[in-house]
């Protein structure tokens, strides 16, 4: 199993690192990092606090870039090109082709937001003097989100097309972080148990703020990282089982 | 008979689409594809071969019917690890090389990466690609394409074959090449089933044949048995200005081309009609049974087969 899902996965990654639009996002992010210390408007004493916001937006929306970019073209390419059927046709299921391409596009994710969070980092040091270690915890939280979206974007591109799958990914990302709005009123609060909020993979005030994240937090941000990547894979498994190829 | 290395029974199709009428892409195949032979599947546009095969490898759900390879459930992913496949036109990540794609597929099959190397080695070389080995995908011919997929397809040492129109964008030696490799495999013991539109191809390397039309099997059989013609001898003669008159009462389709004179008789006359050449100062180059062109026969079964599959 694992002899088919890594080359599946190893093989998505490849090609990214071929992908110009990897580099040319983390470039320009890093661009902007570079840009961060020299805003305006900053109170005395919360300088390195306000970096660290900023910092982690930008991590997320690096991320959500290369996510989006990534999940939403790999599978409907593949199936389009038909170039599936070598892979398919060589005794590979369906879910492991999934599975392999969803943690193809979790490790260029790693990569791309450790190398990013490295140069927050540095960054970080050189203009505030601090080593910025929880920047690493919200890094974390990112990957983990992304990890999410991209396990729901590639679900949904297992029968859509690229425009579907963004615009359904978006719409996904905007109700996972609208749990409060939509179920505010004690009416719904029962049904609050059952939303699927990616609210618990937001850590920016303890980390640009506080005194970071709890180990026993972090560890329940991987458990629900589990529980939602398994779902959306899963429905994906399914998604594409039915499917003609 | 040989052990069946592919089975199909009953296989159907109906593609529903909300809002469309059903379409039936198969109907009712049944295929049995012996052990160590070339197999040829036969069909217009439209027969229902490569959704057939495509059932097989579990690429299409099918509405009905069983596939096994080698007795295996084929739908099923473990089912296919024996076999190798040449889709139609195949496409690949075209920013690999080919000894990169070569690895890739390699590693699916389940060998490890030394048996990968080396077969990515042999393999490029046994279909005229060891030298573009380090290649660009991107830079290949539509040929060299079809070759790396042929290639990729025998990766695994696979004990059955499915090629889906291998000579397909192959020049003519590239067609030979395809033909002679498919007598390779089978004189390797490997089962191979061919689905082609190149009738000259499927005549000169299949043993048996499922001819495919709108959905259903309009024949199958031993190649020879379907294309011979029961009853008439196939004469060619040379050294004559005419046919002597006993001869040319018995002899039809007679084609005249470079003084060699090409007829067939009733079989029961071929003794007499040798005598008679003879005696006219002829020299009979060949006696054969007569055999139809697989074009003609395959004209005739479509005309003839039926019109609408529901």
């Amino acid at each position: 199993m694992v002899k088919r899902i890594w080359p599946i996965a190893a093989a998505v990654m490849t090609d990214s690192l071929r992908r110009k639009v990897v580099y040319v996002v983390l470039v320009f992010a890093a661009l902007l990092v570079l840009a961060i210390p020299s805003l305006p408007d900053y109170g005395l004493g919360v300088e390195s606090a306000v970096y660290r916001e900023i910092a982690l937006a930008l991590s997320y929306v690096t991320g959500l870039v290369i996510a989006l970019s990534l999940a939403a073209n790999r599978v409907p390419s593949e199936l389009e090109k038909r170039t599936v059927y070598n892979v398919l046709s060589k005794g590979v299921s369906r879910w492991e082709y999934l599975v392999g391409t969803w943690l193809g596009i979790l490790g260029v994710m790693a990569g791309a937001i450790v190398a990013f969070t490295a140069v927050e980092m540095v960054m970080g040091y050189f203009t505030y003097g601090e080593l910025m270690w929880r920047l690493w915890q919200g890094a974390l939280a990112t990957w983990l989100e992304m990890g999410v979206i991209s396990a729901f974007a590639v679900a949904v591109s297992s029968i859509a097309g690229p425009v579907v799958v963004v615009t359904a990914t978006l719409a996904a990302l905007f109700l996972g972080h609208s749990r409060s709005t939509l179920l505010g009123g004690e009416g719904a609060l029962a049904l609050k148990p059952f939303y699927p909020s990616l609210d618990a993979f937001n850590v920016v005030n303890p980390v640009a703020h506080g005194s970071g994240v709890p180990l026993v937090y972090m560890l329940s941000m991987i458990v629900v990282f589990i529980g939602l990547v398994g779902v959306c894979l899963s429905l994906g498994v399914v998604l594409l089982g039915r499917r003609d190829l | 008979m040989a052990d069946a290395a592919i089975r199909v029974r009953g296989a159907r199709k109906v593609y529903t689409i909300a809002g469309k009428p059903k379409r039936t892409a198969v109907a009712d195949v049944s295929i049995t594809v012996e052990s160590g032979t070339i197999h040829g599947l036969l069909g217009p546009n439209g027969a229902g071969k490569t959704t057939t095969l495509k059932m097989l490898l579990g690429l299409v759900r099918p509405s009905a019917g069983t596939f096994e390879v080698l007795g295996v459930d084929s739908t099923r992913p473990s089912g296919r690890r024996r076999l190798g496949f040449l889709p139609e036109q195949p496409y690949f990540p075209i920013h690999l090389t080919a000894r990169q794609a070569m690895r890739f597929y390699g590693s699916l099959v389940g060998i490890d990466s030394e048996a990968v190397k080396e077969q990515t080695a042999t393999l490029l070389d046994r279909v005229g690609l060891a030298d573009a080995e380090r290649t660009e995908l991107s830079k290949f011919s539509r040929g060299m394409l079809q070759r790396l997929g042929i290639a990729q397809a025998l990766l695994g040492s696979p004990e059955v074959v499915i090629l889906d129109e291998p000579a397909s964008g192959l020049d003519p030696v590239g067609q030979r090449d395809v033909r002679n490799l498919m007598l390779e495999l089978r004189a390797e013991g490997i089962t191979v089933l061919l689905s082609s539109h190149q009738l000259s191809e499927v005549e000169a390397v299949c043993d048996q044949v499922t001819i495919l039309n709108r959905g259903v099997v309009a024949a199958e059989g031993d190649i020879n048995a379907l294309l011979n013609v029961d009853g008439r001898t196939s004469v060619r003669a040379t050294g004559m200005g005419a046919l002597p008159v006993s001869v040319a009462s018995a002899a039809e389709d007679t084609v005249v081309s470079g003084g060699a004179w090409v007829f067939s008789v009733p079989t029961s006359a071929t003794r007499a009609v040798v005598d008679a050449i003879d005696e006219a100062g002829g020299t009979i180059v060949a006696i054969t049974p007569k055999r139809e062109s697989l074009e003609d026969y395959f004209a005739s079964l479509l005309a003839s087969g039926p019109k609408e599959v529901q």
